[in-house]
C-alpha cells in the first residue's frame, strides 16, 4: 500500500466519524430552539424555554472545579437505559403535595445557564437532577434549604442516617472567624465556641444558589413527554 | 531498508548507533521525567482511591479534597506518564525504523520541557481549585494550547523522518504510529475548540468530552502500544510477524472502528439517540483489532518460548498483550445495550476499563520498550535483573487486581444501582469493598514502580553496568545475581560485539 493511499484510508475512515457523531450533531444542537406550545396538546399557548433562578453559572464552576461529577450525575435515564425514573425522588417527587408525579426524564432545555453538562462519571452518591426540589420538600422541610445545604457541605456524615456516607466535607468553603461587633448575618447555626462564627464563602454561596436550582421536574411541553399519558400518585 | 546499508553489518551498526546517540538526551529525559509523573500519578491515585471508602482521609486541606485529587491523577498519567514514554518510544522508533539520525533532539528537548511545565502548571491548576470539570481535560484553558504547540514540536521530526526514509518497505509498527501521531492532535484540537473556544449545547459538550476520552485511550494510546509491541517482539524473539493479513486486519479495524466509540457514556442523556447506540456497537467492536493484535503478537512470541521467560522486554510486552486481549474482553462485557451498559454506565467500571487500557496494556508495553530502549541509548546494561522482576511481577499483580475489581466491582455497583426499590445505601455500600481493594492495589503498583523509579534514576545517571551482555531474567547459578559481566565496556559503534544486539 502507497503512503499515499494509507494516508487517504486513515482520513476517511477518522473524518467519516468525526462529522457524523462529533461535529454534525455539536452544530445541529448549537442553538435549540424553543418548543411551541399548542392549546391543544398542552393546555396553553406560547414558548417552553424554562428558565433557572440562582447563580447557576458561578456556582456551575464551583461543582466542577471541586470534583462533585465524579460521584454524582444529574441525568435521568429514560427506562430504556436504566431505573432512574423509578426511584421515588430523583426523577421530581413521586407525590409533590398535592398528588401529583412529577417526576419525568431529563431533557436538553434542563441545562439552561451552563457551559459543559456535569452528566456525570459515576454514582458514588446519589443523582443530583432534582436535589433543590429533593432537599426543598424532604430534606429541609419547614426549615431553610440553605442552611440545609451548607451543613451538609460542612459535615456530610453529621446526620445520623448519613453516618456512612463516603462524601467529603468542603469546610474549606467556610471560615470560621472571631465576631467582632455583631454577628455576620450570614453566620450559620453551628456549633461553635462562644465569640465566633462559620460563614460560607462566596464559593459557598455560589455552590448552594446552583445546587438549589437543580430541579428538572417541571412539567413539559407534550412533545417532550414521553410518559405513560395517565399519572397517578401512587404510580 | 535501503542496500547501502543493510549490506554490511559494521555500516548498519554504525548507522543505529548514531541514531541512538542522536537521540540519548530526548528519549531519556521523556523517561525519566514521565517515570516522575508516574510516580506523582500513582500516589495521588492511591490518596483518591483511599478517600472513595474512607473520605476523612486528609480531608483537611482544599488541595487534597478528592474532587480535586482524582483529576489530577488520571491527568498526570495521561499526560505526564503516558503521552511521554509515547513520545520516547515514538521517536526512538521513528528514528530506528527509518533510519534516520534525530537532527532536532535540541528542539525536541526544548518541547519536552515546554510540555513539563505545561503538565505542572495544569495539575497545579486542578489541584488549587481551578479545574474545569471536563473528565481529562481538566487542566485550566491556558493548558492545551502549550501541550498542543509542543507537541508538534515534540513528534513532526518523526514525521519528517518518515517522509525522508529510504524507500522501501514500511513496517506494521510504522502504520501504527504514524496514524496515532495524526489521530492525537485532530482529536485533542477538535475537543478542546469545541469545549473551550466555542459555545455550543451543554450536553452536546458532555457528549464530545466523552468521545474525546474514548479516543485519546483508543486512538492514540492503544495504537502506540501496539506499534510498539509490533516492533518489540519480532525484534527479541527474532521472529518475523505470525501473520502479516492479520496485523492489517487489526491496524483497519481500528481506524475504522476506533473513532465511533465513546458516547455510549451518555445514553439516556438528551442527545440525538444514534451517538450513544454508535457508541456501545463500536465499543463492542473494538475486540476485533484487540483480539486480532493480542493473537498475532502472542503467536509469534510463543514461537521461541525461552526468549520469553529470558527477556525483560519480552515477558512486560506480552503481559501487555494478554490485558489487551482482556481489554477486548471488557469492552464486549461492559457495553452491551439493554444488559450490561445501564449498569456499567456510572460505576467503578469506567476506570477499571481506562486503567485496564492505560496501564494493563499501554504501560507495560512501555515499560518493556524502556528496558529494552535505555541500554541501547546509554550504553549501559540494566544493573539488576531482581529489581526488574519486582517490578513486573508487583505490577501485573496490581493491574490485575485494579481492572478485575474495578470490571466486577462496577457491575455489582450497577446492579444495587437499577434496584429502585432499595435505599441509595444500598448501592453506595455495594461499591465500598471494590474500592478498599482498588486502594491496596494502586499501593502494590506504587511498590512496584519503587524498584522502577530506582533502577531507571540509575540508568539515567549512568551507572548502569558496563557490559556487552544484557540482563536476562533467567537464573545462572555460576555468575554474579545480576547477570554475566562480558566485556568491561561496551564496544564502540561498529564493532563485532556491538552489531551482535
Amino acid at each position: 500500500m502507497s503512503f499515499r493511499n494509507f494516508l487517504l484510508g486513515i482520513f476517511a475512515s477518522f473524518s467519516l466519524a468525526w462529522g457524523m457523531v462529533v461535529v454534525y450533531p455539536f452544530f445541529k444542537m448549537r442553538a435549540l430552539e424553543p418548543i411551541v406550545l399548542t392549546e391543544a396538546a398542552d393546555g396553553k399557548d406560547g414558548l417552553y424555554f424554562p428558565k433557572r433562578a440562582g447563580r447557576v453559572a458561578n456556582g456551575a464552576a464551583v461543582y466542577a472545579a471541586n470534583g462533585c461529577y465524579l460521584c454524582h450525575t444529574q441525568v435521568i435515564r429514560p427506562t430504556y437505559a436504566g431505573n432512574d425514573l423509578y426511584r421515588e425522588d430523583w426523577a421530581g417527587l413521586k407525590d409533590n403535595g398535592e398528588g401529583l408525579d412529577t417526576r419525568r426524564e431529563t431533557n436538553a432545555y434542563d441545562f439552561e445557564g451552563e457551559k459543559f453538562a456535569q452528566i456525570g462519571v459515576s454514582r458514588l452518591g446519589p443523582d443530583l437532577s432534582n436535589l433543590g426540589r429533593r432537599v426543598e420538600a424532604i430534606y429541609a422541610k419547614g426549615s431553610s434549604p440553605e442552611v440545609w445545604l451548607y451543613k451538609h457541605l460542612y459535615s456530610p456524615r453529621g446526620p445520623v442516617e448519613r453516618r456512612k456516607s463516603d462524601c467529603p466535607d468542603f469546610r474549606f468553603l467556610f471560615e470560621e472567624r472571631e465576631i467582632k461587633g455583631n454577628p455576620s448575618s450570614d453566620a450559620l447555626p453551628f456549633d461553635v465556641a462562644e465569640g465566633r462564627e462559620i460563614v460560607p464563602n462566596s464559593d459557598a454561596k455560589a455552590l448552594v444558589s446552583y445546587l438549589l436550582s437543580l430541579k428538572k421536574d417541571d412539567a413539559v411541553p407534550a412533545a417532550l413527554n414521553f410518559a405513560p399519558a395517565k399519572k397517578k400518585a401512587d404510580g | 531498508m535501503s542496500q547501502d546499508t543493510s549490506n554490511s553489518p559494521e555500516k548498519d551498526a554504525i548507522v543505529r548507533a548514531s541514531i541512538d546517540r542522536s537521540l540519548r538526551h530526548p528519549v531519556m529525559f521523556f523517561f525519566t521525567s514521565g517515570a516522575a509523573w508516574l510516580a506523582v500519578s500513582i500516589v495521588l491515585g492511591v490518596i483518591a482511591s483511599a478517600k472513595n471508602h474512607s473520605p476523612d482521609f486528609l480531608s483537611g486541606c482544599a488541595w487534597l479534597t478528592y474532587g480535586r485529587v482524582f483529576p489530577a491523577h488520571i491527568n498526570a498519567l495521561i499526560y505526564g506518564w503516558g503521552a511521554q514514554a509515547a513520545f520516547g518510544v515514538i521517536i526512538w522508533l521513528m528514528s530506528r525504523l527509518s533510519r534516520q539520525e534525530c537532527r532536532a533532539a535540541g528542539t525536541i528537548l526544548t518541547a519536552g520541557h515546554i510540555w513539563n511545565l505545561g503538565v505542572s502548571l495544569g495539575i497545579l491548576g486542578i489541584l488549587s481549585g481551578h479545574g474545569t470539570g471536563m473528565p481529562w481535560m481538566e487542566f485550566p484553558f491556558f493548558a492545551w494550547p502549550v501541550l498542543l504547540i509542543s507537541y508538534t514540536a515534540i513528534v513532526i521530526w518523526s514525521l519528517v523522518q518518515f517522509r525522508v526514509r529510504p524507500s522501501g518497505h514500511t513496517y506494521i509498527s510504522q502504520w501504527f504510529l504514524v496514524a496515532s501521531v495524526i489521530w492525537f492532535p485532530w482529536v485533542y484540537l477538535t475537543a478542546n475548540v469545541l469545549l473551550h473556544c466555542m459555545s455550543g449545547h451543554p450536553v452536546m459538550a458532555a457528549g464530545i468530552n466523552a468521545w474525546f476520552r474514548s479516543a485519546i485511550l483508543l486512538l492514540f494510546f492503544l495504537p502506540v502500544g501496539i506499534g510498539t509491541a509490533f516492533y518489540l517482539v519480532p525484534k527479541v524473539t527474532g521472529k518475523p510477524i505470525y501473520s502479516y493479513t492479520l496485523a492489517q486486519i487489526g491496524f483497519w479495524s481500528l481506524a475504522i472502528i476506533a473513532p465511533w466509540t465513546g458516547m455510549q457514556k451518555l445514553t439516556g442523556a438528551p442527545i440525538p439517540y444514534f451517538p450513544p447506540y454508535l457508541g456501545a456497537a463500536a465499543t463492542v467492536l473494538i475486540a476485533i483489532p484487540a483480539f486480532t493484535v493480542a493473537a498475532n503478537l502472542i503467536a509469534t512470541a510463543l514461537s521461541s518460548g525461552e526468549t520469553v521467560s529470558h527477556s525483560p522486554t519480552l515477558r512486560f510486552t506480552l503481559a501487555g498483550l494478554v490485558c489487551l486481549a482482556l481489554f477486548g474482553g471488557a469492552a464486549v462485557f461492559l457495553n452491551l445495550p439493554n444488559s450490561t451498559l445501564p449498569l456499567t454506565q456510572f460505576s467503578l467500571s469506567g476506570y477499571g476499563f481506562d486503567i485496564l487500557g492505560l496501564y494493563g496494556f499501554f504501560s507495560l508495553v512501555m515499560f518493556g520498550a524502556i528496558y529494552f530502549i535505555v541500554p541501547r541509548i546509554t550504553r549501559r546494561e540494566w544493573l539488576s535483573r531482581r529489581l526488574i522482576k519486582m517490578h513486573f511481577f508487583l505490577s501485573v499483580y496490581g493491574v490485575v487486581t485494579v481492572a478485575l475489581v474495578a470490571l466486577f466491582g462496577g457491575l455489582q455497583q450497577g446492579i444495587g444501582q437499577e434496584q429502585f426499590d432499595q435505599g441509595w445505601d444500598n448501592a453506595a455500600a455495594r461499591a465500598t469493598p471494590y474500592a478498599i481493594a482498588t486502594t491496596l492495589a494502586w499501593c502494590f503498583i506504587l511498590f512496584s514502580n519503587v524498584f522502577f523509579f530506582m533502577h531507571l534514576t540509575l540508568m539515567w545517571l549512568r551507572l548502569g553496568r558496563r557490559s556487552s551482555h544484557p540482563t536476562l531474567l533467567v537464573d545462572s547459578h555460576h555468575s554474579s545475581p545480576h547477570g554475566p559481566e562480558g566485556d568491561i565496556d561496551n564496544a564502540g559503534p561498529g564493532t563485532a560485539a556491538a552489531s551482535a544486539h
